[in-house]
């Protein structure tokens, strides 16, 4: 195997046009080592990309622009977050420990695309895109939700970069929070996690809007649609998120694995929304 | 001034902490090889086939070893039911089938994927209730066979490795007249050492013996194994072990060492290497053994207790380890810190198609004291009447005995911790239920310091300081570090940090049984203050010579020997011994230390095999609870720990035991789940497998109780292994209190904790 450290966007990307799917490209490592020592993959090449600065640090003009190697620590600590991403930042610190936090970047939990990833259910829920880049074909952009494809596979090409992320702007009167389940306060990879982004009415009694997203309950992070729709215009009070907790848990495809049960996965969602929504709520409250 | 109840740092700790120790894992020797070990992927089989031609003839592969290689014998420590490879039939997936030596450890893991092995699978007895049902395939179908070495009397029978059977008084006349029978039955799974190092060993075949370099919690256990697999004399084999990463019970039996030096004899003396993966040491540690427990009282009108039945079942895996003695403990602990009148214990240690278990940490303690306690709630809560209250009234007083007959003068002690708890933790106070979904718990324990004897052998070195040479070792505690050291350090008037501690060698250092049973400080620091009783007596004939002066007039302080009551400055340590050495002769000490024979009743069992409590301490336990009604999950919010350790030598050394058996106590009960299915581990990670982190424990409240013994090193006894047999129960306790719901098992998932919830509002 070989290693080769870009220095640039364009010199990875010409690494990345050469040698294709033969090439791994390697930010922070956290998943990619892991995946090295166990002997899931075999790539001919790593292509390290984690000295290449111009894909690192947060900016808002309008939508909220991430670099593809913001660490999950640079996530977890920026004020630029604080006002409207806060599920974004609960997530990144939740992921694994505090060493991890500290190389682990975001594009590399899109790319690893696992249906446990913390970050995507708060991307989800922002309607964030990712922005890919190939030296043969310049820049597209697409739907995050379009981008995970499956378990572990998305559609990135093996020529392309996944160099930005990027979040739409937070209307009035929206808060929004992630609840991750685990069996210990860190180190821990999701049994199950829920992001939500509420907006409230005008009067601030209604559901204007509700978007929901889960993580590791089912093969690919994704939005619970049928859920939204049905909290849209209702009070949040304690039925309707009971109700829509019951919906929820309905429509979810968990698993049996190692960390827990499908029936676990199921009952606990139940109840998660609602504490997301809770949390939502309050935070409207004192943000307006 | 005495440095006995201070706390001085640990003398490894520097090394330690900048990354200098050599632990076992970084030991190397020129030349050596790499080997690795192919294990059975089956819980349960004949050996078909097992071609290993091909993998001999394998690039850098230098030896291969089979059964066919080793004697045709059956060892083990207690019962000799375990062969070296398997033969013919395996009995774990885990088991080793062969190994392999090579240049590098990639052609060693190379050449076992070549050795062709083909297994018939056969039915396996997959856990206890197959085990113990009347149709259970057996085990191991030539158990008549096997030979304990000790000759212990171990009552066996088919799937039975060892049982206990004992009846005090007229049990079915008490449950025949109660007013009030309570039964529950308790599940407790199994639990991974944990240890930061992973198993390894070096071994060299050299000058026609057997060399082995391991860290070791007991290192003549070792020599003794290889000696017997390899039937050769225990001389035949030296054991030098070098620091180790943590035990608690893991190392104790033999590891990869006898692997590791067969294969060097294999490779003509080169010497082999091999290391666990964090898979295979979980998959094989010789971890906490489950159980099923049945336990049930008869109360009566009063609501006392006035008898209990035990059915206690021990998983014992596939091979015996030291687990054959276990069903003993169950009867010393059946009663738990409380008066029960008449007794029916039956104990049973049953053999699966499981990776074997061993020993951890409060041995048959945990699973017990968690079915006593969390019983004794159950009863309480039955009879309407208060936790501790119910508890106080059964509690064990000085002069009540123990189910084997012993008595405990001291008992009284636990009222004494109950009002100690109750200062720190008022009970009216803390079980007043203020919020929602928070519980409480307390239980009370007896523990043992083990009691086998110890021998230490201290020089006095040129330069003034000592050479402490024991076949003890130090595991990662402190207890050789701290307490042997300031035992030492305090007959001799010297700084702790000059006190020079060795490794175990069993070519050079006495008989010893090792760091386990919370012995440590006591045993081997009671036969260390002997030693330092003659090497002072040594140093003052001298010093007298030197000072003119009797001995008797002398005193050491400071590292130097000057007349009682004067300030002048004597003669310094070095001095002595620089006289001693070019006169007569170097100073030399040597100690023992026994404890005298408890007297128990041998009438009270069939199958007392582990027969007392020696030097008891007394234990109470508080634990609070959050449960997370939407997750399931619980923390523990405040956990008080009121213990009595005989004396404090070194107090950060007993805090850090408590808070560290504590965190272990807490990730038994709510986070590592060591589950088998059909045989086979399924938390073969660390990431599967829990270990608690800092996040989830909390700060321990300590209180210290001093009763020192009136023998043992200024009255210190066992302090390591009590802090976790209680944890499961209190909290277990708490958990219940908490939802009003009881989970009998542990550990108690968060999927537990939820059905109950469920099942509660339903």
């Amino acid at each position: 195997m070989e290693f080769l450290s870009a220095r640039s966007v364009e010199e990875a990307l010409q690494l990345l046009r050469a040698h294709g799917e033969a090439a791994s490209i390697l930010a922070g490592g956290s998943d990619l080592m892991i995946q090295l020592a166990r002997g899931e993959v075999h790539p001919a090449l790593l292509v390290h990309i984690e000295g290449i600065a111009e894909l690192s640090g947060i900016a808002q003009h309008g939508n909220l622009t991430i670099g593809a190697l913001t660490t999950h620590r640079q996530l977890a600590t920026s004020a630029r977050l604080a006002c409207g991403y806060l599920a974004l930042q609960e997530s990144a610190a939740s992921v694994g420990s505090r060493q991890t936090q500290e190389v682990g970047t975001l594009a590399g939990n899109i790319c690893n695309a696992s249906p446990a990833a913390d970050t995507l259910a708060p991307l989800l829920v922002h309607a964030a895109t990712v922005t890919l880049v190939s030296d043969a074909r310049g820049e597209r952009t697409l739907p995050l939700q379009d981008f995970l494809r499956g378990r572990r596979t998305t559609a990135r090409q093996g020529d392309e970069l996944l160099t930005r992320i990027e979040l739409e702007r937070v209307p009035a009167r929206t808060a929004d929070a992630y609840c991750k389940v685990g069996r210990r306060s860190a180190m821990e990879v999701a049994i199950a996690g829920l992001a939500a982004r509420l907006t409230l009415s005008d009067d601030g009694q209604y559901i204007a809007e509700a978007r929901i997203a889960t993580c590791a309950v089912g093969p690919v992070p994704c939005r619970a649609t049928s859920t939204e729709e049905f909290l849209k215009g209702r009070r949040p009070d304690e039925r309707t998120l009971r109700e829509a907790g019951a919906l929820l848990a309905a429509g979810i495809a968990p698993i049996d694995d190692t960390r827990a049960t499908a029936r676990y996965r199921r009952s606990v969602m139940e109840g998660l929304l609602g504490r997301a929504l809770r949390i939502c709520t309050a935070r409207v409250s004192i943000t307006t | 001034m005495s440095v006995i109840g201070s706390s001085s740092i640990r003398t490894d700790s520097n090394a330690r902490i900048r990354g200098e120790e050599c632990y076992a894992i970084d030991y190397c020797e020129p030349g050596m090889l790499h080997g690795a070990i192919l294990r059975s992927p089956v819980a349960a089989g004949s050996i078909t086939r097992l071609d290993v031609a091909a993998a001999r003839r394998m690039p850098g592969v230098r030896a291969v070893a089979t059964a066919s290689d080793a004697p045709e014998v059956l060892a083990g420590w207690v019962l000799l039911d375990t062969p070296l490879f398997a033969r013919g039939q395996v009995r774990y997936a885990g088991e080793p089938v062969a190994a392999v030596a090579a240049d590098t450890i990639e052609q060693a893991r190379a050449a076992l994927d070549a050795i062709v092995l083909e297994i018939a699978v056969t039915p396996a007895v997959v856990d206890l209730r197959t085990a113990r049902s009347s149709g259970s395939p057996l085990v191991h179908p030539d158990w008549r066979t096997y030979l304990s070495p000790a000759g212990l009397d171990f009552q066996r029978d088919g799937n039975i490795a060892s049982q206990l059977l004992s009846v005090q008084g007229d049990v079915d006349g008490a449950f025949a007249g109660a007013s009030l029978v309570v039964a529950d039955e308790f599940e407790s799974g199994r639990q991974y050492q944990g240890y930061l190092e992973p198993k390894s060993a070096v071994g060299i075949w050299r000058d026609g013996r057997y060399q082995v370099h391991t860290g070791h919690q007991y290192p003549f256990n070792v020599r003794d194994r290889i000696a017997q697999f390899l039937q050769v004399s225990p001389s035949s084999v030296r054991v030098i072990c070098h620091a180790a990463g943590g035990g608690f019970g893991g190392r104790l039996d033999y590891g990869l060492e006898p692997y590791a030096v067969l294969l060097s004899r294999l490779a003509q003396g080169r010497p082999v290497k091999i290391v666990n993966s964090r898979t295979e040491d979980i998959e094989t540690s010789g971890s906490r053994d489950n159980s099923l427990i049945t336990i049930r009282s008869a109360l009566d009108a009063a609501g006392n207790i006035v008898a209990r039945e035990l059915l206690v079942d021990l998983d014992n895996g596939a091979y015996t380890g030291e687990m054959a003695l276990m069903p003993s403990v169950s009867l010393l602990i059946a009663a738990g810190a409380y008066r029960v009148g008449a007794a029916r214990v039956t104990c049973r240690l049953l053999y699966t198609n499981t990776p074997p278990t061993g020993a951890f940490r409060g041995v048959s303690g945990v699973a017990m004291y968690t079915a006593v306690e969390r019983h004794m709630d159950h009863i309480a809560s039955e009879l309407g009447e208060d936790r501790r209250g119910f508890r106080l009234r059964h509690l064990f007083r000085s002069g009540d005995a123990l189910l084997n007959g012993q008595v405990l003068d001291d008992a009284d002690i636990l009222r004494a911790g109950f009002e100690a708890m109750e200062k720190t933790a008022p009970w009216a106070a803390v079980s007043g239920r203020t919020k929602p979904y928070r519980g409480i718990g307390i239980a009370a324990a007896v523990w043992i310091t083990n009691a086998t004897p110890a021998s230490v052998t201290i020089k006095l070195n040129e330069d003034g300081t000592v050479g402490v040479l024991t076949g003890a070792s130090d595991i990662g505690t402190g207890a050789f570090t701290m307490g042997v050291t300031q035992i030492v350090a305090e007959v001799l008037g010297i700084r702790p940090e000059d006190v020079r501690l060795s490794q175990p060698d069993t070519d050079v250092a006495s008989y010893d049984i090792g760091s386990q049973g919370s012995r440590t400080t006591r045993m081997v620091g009671g036969a260390a203050q002997n030693a330092a009783l003659e090497v002072r007596s040594r140093i003052l004939h001298t010093a007298g010579q030197l000072l003119q002066a009797q001995p008797e007039e002398l005193e050491l302080v400071g590292g130097r020997v000057r007349k009682a009551g004067d300030t002048g400055p004597g003669i310094a340590l070095s001095d002595v011994a620089l006289a001693n050495t070019w006169g007569d002769g170097p100073i030399i000490g040597t100690g023992r230390y026994a404890d005298k024979p408890v007297a128990y009743n041998p009438e009270c069992a069939k199958g007392l095999v582990f027969s007392t409590f020696p030097t008891p301490t007394y234990h109470v336990h508080l634990a609070e609870v959050e449960v997370d009604p939407v997750t399931g999950n619980v923390r523990v919010v405040r956990y008080v720990v009121v213990q009595e350790v005989g004396r404090m030598i070194n107090p950060a050394g007993v805090v850090g035991q408590i808070q560290g058996g504590v965190s272990q106590g807490i990730g038994f009960t709510l986070y590592e789940s060591l589950r088998l299915e059909q045989g086979q581990v399924v938390e073969k990670t660390l990431e599967a497998y829990r270990l608690p982190l800092a996040l989830d424990l909390p700060d321990v409240e300590i209180v210290i109780m001093e009763h020192p013994s009136a023998d043992g090193p200024h009255g210190a006894k066992g302090v390591a292994e009590p802090p976790i047999v209680l944890v499961p129960a209190v909290i277990g306790n708490a958990i219940a209190d908490a939802i009003g719901k009881a989970i009998n098992k542990t550990p108690i998932t968060p999927e537990d904790v939820l059905a109950a919830l469920r099942e509660a509002q339903a």
